[in-house]
């Protein structure tokens, strides 16, 4: 009786949501082959390891990216395509900082400046120059939001989504040319030649460098703190507020315009934060840094549910595991396809995204 | 001196003109209703007040002083609550955060009016953890109520407040609001509900085509042979 029962439900689940179905066995098979290839030697358990880790790393650079695009989205109404390019104004400015003060006496002052003198930076070697770069990373970029938001956002704020989203458009393109002109168009090694590793992560897995480490510590403490405030504080509530309803919010008497700039100052730091220790794990610099990433976090945001700031850090974490655990079946050439295909499979189930809706919350 | 006083208001939005010349009066701790058929432009009087519509021209004063042109945040600070009719709450918010959100321009939340807004409205404080959008239409509606009187109000403002409740309900808000007003808070309160609020108000307006038609006592104008005609359904 009760076996009819679960396969009748089974029948009918399967006769409903077809796709679904399919969706599930097709997960259901790669799981099964994933124990089962570990289990025969087939899979080296150290290469599920290290692309698990891989994947959490990309994921915690996206969602940390992610959140200010999230943020600007659901108070601001349109996506911003400048996004990306406020990642690589962190980037250049905070590592201009670091390589001044790393640098001091060693090199001559215009290559510091221009992150050209060969100083392989770490952590370790200079704690003092990194910690006050990944500050001023935040600082810049946040100055940078709020003078572009005066110049183009502001006297736009009642046009549509659309305008404003070409509007960025044509910000990226001059942000981006701009870092490009100041510091010219090749890629440039930043970080320590020597890898400094700390923790034994995963038997066989390789070592995480101090760079890795510090990286991840930053980012779970930023996207902790950046929680604390949307829940707890009244700034934080204000801003949920007004992405539930702009007008109520005016009505209420919630100061609409400081709200948004505060949305800026927040959204701006984090993304400049990301753009800066992005650049600490990589270790290499150029100037479409952040525009390569652009599309990803979108993924991420998109996935996650744009809007709210869990479902960018979600939405990281799944696209940056689901590009590197993939590469287990497929070549890595088709890694990137694999995470968007992943995300209109998501969006195909729930149009608003795994954390849905349009809310800070 | 009235509290409020509107004289030869002209707004509506963009170039559309809605009203035209309206006059309107409320006393420190008067009950007022704004009645008339659809699209009297009812609610664009109180969108006036409060600048969300478009200003053509008129006086809008309160408590002595012009307020048109001022921004909504300028306007409340003068004590001046607004519940407009729909989407009066918000959703991802928990009762007590939207509740606080109706002092945000204070420093600190006015501990005291939120034990008064709850003693009014007990139900709230029963759900003062819950997100607003899980509560039933009449429980937002005093939720709206209630944020709106975090910053003790001289005057507040209804936008239809029965709008979508059951009928037993009606009764329990109207009662509620009369309960305001004793209080001591002039109330201004735009109904479709004509009879019932007529019924309740001190002073009534009938609104027909942007213009002021009618202005008496509620009880007077549910006498008015015309106006039951032409608005109340005979």
């Amino acid at each position: 009786m009760s076996t009819i029962d679960t396969l009748g439900r089974g029948n009918a689940f399967v006769r409903g949501r077809p796709l679904l179905s399919v969706v599930f066995l097709v997960g259901f098979a790669l799981l099964v082959d994933l124990v089962h290839g570990m289990y025969t030697g087939r899979i080296p358990l150290e290469n599920v390891t290290r692309l698990f880790w891989n994947g959490l790393l990309v994921g915690l650079i996206l969602g940390l990216a992610g959140i200010g695009l999230s943020m600007t989205y659901s108070i601001l109404n349109f996506a911003n395509f400048s996004h990306g390019d406020l990642i690589t104004v962190g980037a250049f400015s905070g590592w201009s900082v670091t390589y001044l003060l790393a640098g001091a006496g060693a090199t001559e002052f215009g290559a510091r400046v221009l992150i050209d003198a060969n100083l392989n930076v770490t952590v370790l070697s200079d704690p003092f120059a990194v910690v006050v770069g990944l500050v001023l990373a935040s600082a810049l970029t946040i100055l940078i939001a709020l003078v572009v938001d005066r110049l183009v956002y502001r006297p736009m704020r009642d046009s549509s989504g659309i305008s404003l989203l070409i509007a960025s458009i044509g910000v990226a393109l001059v942000l981006r040319h701009l870092v490009a002109f100041v510091y010219r168009a090749h890629t440039r090694g930043v970080t320590g030649g020597e890898r400094v590793d700390i923790l034994p992560v995963f038997e066989g897995a390789g070592n995480v460098s101090v760079n890795t480490a510090t990286l991840m510590v930053v980012a779970v403490t930023l996207m902790i703190g950046v929680h604390l405030l949307v829940q707890r504080t009244k700034l934080g509530t204000a801003m949920r507020a007004m992405a539930d309803n702009q007008d109520l919010a005016l009505i209420t008497g919630i100061p609409t315009e400081r709200v948004v700039t505060w949305t800026w100052i927040l959204g701006a730091g984090l993304t400049g934060a990301a753009g800066f220790l992005i650049v600490l794990e990589r270790g290499t610099l150029d100037f479409n840094i952040g525009w390569g990433l652009l599309l990803l976090i979108f993924a991420a945001v998109i996935l996650g549910g744009i809007g709210s700031i869990y479902g960018a850090i979600g939405g990281g974490l799944i696209i940056g595991l689901t590009q590197s655990l993939s590469t287990i079946w497929i070549p890595s050439d088709f890694a990137t396809p694999a995470a968007f295909s992943l995300m209109i499979l998501v969006l195909l189930f729930r149009p608003s995204g795994l954390f849905g809706g349009v809310s800070t919350a | 001196m009235a509290l409020l006083e509107v004289s030869g208001l002209d707004a509506g939005y963009g170039d559309l003109q809605i009203l035209e010349d309206v006059d309107l009066e409320i006393g420190g701790d008067e009950y007022v209703a704004i009645v008339g058929p659809n699209g009297a432009g009812k609610s664009t009087v109180m969108k006036s007040i409060f600048g969300l519509a478009t200003y053509m021209g008129g006086r809008i004063v309160f408590d002595g002083e012009a307020i048109d042109g001022l921004r909504p945040e300028e306007i409340i600070h003068r004590g001046l609550g607004y519940v407009p009719q729909d989407d009066n709450v918000f959703p991802s918010l928990s009762v007590e955060e939207n509740l606080e959100m109706g002092a945000y321009i204070l420093s600190e939340v006015p501990g005291d009016r939120l034990r008064e807004v709850y003693d009014r409205f007990p139900i709230l404080e029963e759900r003062r953890s819950q997100t607003a959008g899980d509560l039933s239409g009449g429980q937002r509606q005093m939720l709206a109520m209630g944020r709106a009187l975090m910053l003790d109000p001289a005057l507040l403002m209804l936008d239809e407040p029965s709008a979508g409740l059951a009928p037993d309900l009606v009764e329990e808000l109207f009662d509620r609001i009369d309960a305001i007003n004793d209080a001591g808070t002039a109330i201004l309160m735009v109904e479709q509900n004509a009879t019932e609020a007529l019924d309740r108000c001190d002073r009534g307006y009938v609104l027909v085509q942007g213009r002021n038609r009618y202005v008496d006592t509620g009880e007077r104008l549910l006498e008015n042979e015309q106006v039951r005609q032409d608005f109340l359904g005979g």
